[in-house]
């Protein structure tokens, strides 16, 4: 590469051509400019649910828009029991350390230490994998709860609010179907379906990605070329599916 | 590689500038960080109940762990203010739509419920 001869450029005046205004390279500045195309993709999903959210009203077919923790109360291996947002929370968690994982093989990139990148790019992809497990449970646990993307028997009445509040977290808890559950409104669980498919989708995507520059770590690709950039480019996008996963976690399951 | 330049001359598809290690302490101090608001999220969910100022709270620390992701892990902070700018300002209009459009269906929801019952429930037939 011409880092030897990156000084003379750094002379040339900024917009004048025949050097990088930004001091980035190519691939990595594309990247940039896809993730803020895809921040609008994922600023357009949330608003729209923000927009069905605000006009919901509750009629004589459906309840008003159901209160989150009510709904994502479970936890694997422990059916039955009360437990709002500590499953998410775990997951948020495997996101982040994931999101530390990512950093650190980049860092260590940066460094030239073929091993290093080898190992943290396998935990972030472990990490990556652990998540869309999660989600995968969550969303089995979820259809099989009655939700569904043209319907949602989500709706929780007056009711099912009393009994609700009546348990303590942790505590032993069970539906009762008849009297608690109604029809609730259908954008709840369309949206939550889209958005939060669209992100697994967004993470599955990244593990391939990483798995493919794992692979070419391990060929020592990067090592021959002289540096590891590529690896900053992944981990762009991997951390871009964290920074979305910090707002849906905000706005579906926090507010 | 080189397919647009000769040599000597300036390769824009292949110019990869030069990336040292800033060390992996602040990075760790980041990640405690994303952690702890984490926590925090979890237990004023519960401490407190639901309300405008819980939801602005929990808007304030969203925008906190987006900032540390995108400075500290995204290495925002090191790149030219220009590259910044050019991926932050266009975000920035993104707010206006957020308040036109949660206006608009709060808008709907009252010309809903304005309405008399009878009304009411043919509305959403």
């Amino acid at each position: 590469m011409s880092n030897h001869s990156e000084a003379v450029f750094e002379k040339q005046p900024m917009w004048a051509g025949g050097r990088s205004p930004f001091n980035v390279s190519y691939g990595k500045l594309m990247m940039w400019i896809f993730l803020l195309s895809d921040a609008f993709t994922f600023s357009s999903l949330l608003i729209q649910y923000g927009a069905q959210r605000f006009s919901n009203v509750q009629t004589a077919v459906t309840t008003k828009w159901p209160d989150p923790a009510s709904i994502f109360n479970h936890f694997p291996f422990m059916h039955g029991f009360h437990l709002p947002l500590l499953f998410v929370s775990v997951m948020t968690f495997i996101l982040i350390l994931s999101s530390v994982t990512m950093v650190l093989a980049v860092e260590a990139g940066h460094r030239n230490s073929k091993k290093e990148v080898q190992r943290y790019m396998f935990y972030t992809i472990i990490g990556g994998v652990a998540f869309l497990s999660c989600q995968a449970w969550e969303w089995v646990t979820f259809i099989h709860e009655g939700a569904r993307l043209d319907g949602n028997f989500f709706g929780i009445t007056k009711e099912g609010y009393d009994h609700l509040h009546s348990v303590h977290f942790g505590s032993h808890f069970e539906w009762d179907k008849a009297i608690d559950r109604t029809n609730g409104p259908v954008p709840f669980a369309a949206l939550f379906f889209i958005v939060t498919g669209f992100h697994g989708f967004h993470v599955f995507s990244g593990v391939v990605i990483n798995v493919v520059m794992y692979i070419m770590t391990v060929r020592g690709t990067f090592e021959r070329r002289g540096h590891y950039e590529m690896i900053e480019k992944a981990g762009l996008y991997w951390h871009f599916v964290d920074l979305v996963w910090v707002f849906v976690f905000t706005f579906f399951y926090l507010i | 590689m080189e397919f647009y330049s000769k040599p000597g001359e300036f390769d824009a598809i292949n110019y990869v500038p030069h990336t040292e290690s800033h060390g992996t302490k602040e990075l760790w101090k980041t990640f405690w960080l994303l952690l702890g608001i984490t926590i925090l999220d979890f237990v004023i969910y519960f401490v407190m109940g639901a309300s405008g100022v819980r939801n602005v709270i929990f808007i304030l620390f969203g925008l906190v762990k987006a900032y540390y992701i995108v400075g500290a892990f995204m290495h925002m902070k090191s790149e030219k203010v220009n590259l910044a700018l050019t991926i932050i300002v266009p975000v920035v209009f993104v707010l206006g739509l957020i308040w036109v459009m949660l206006y608009e269906g709060d808008a709907i929801s009252k010309s809903h419920t304005n309405h008399s019952p009878e009304t009411h429930t043919e509305v959403h037939k």
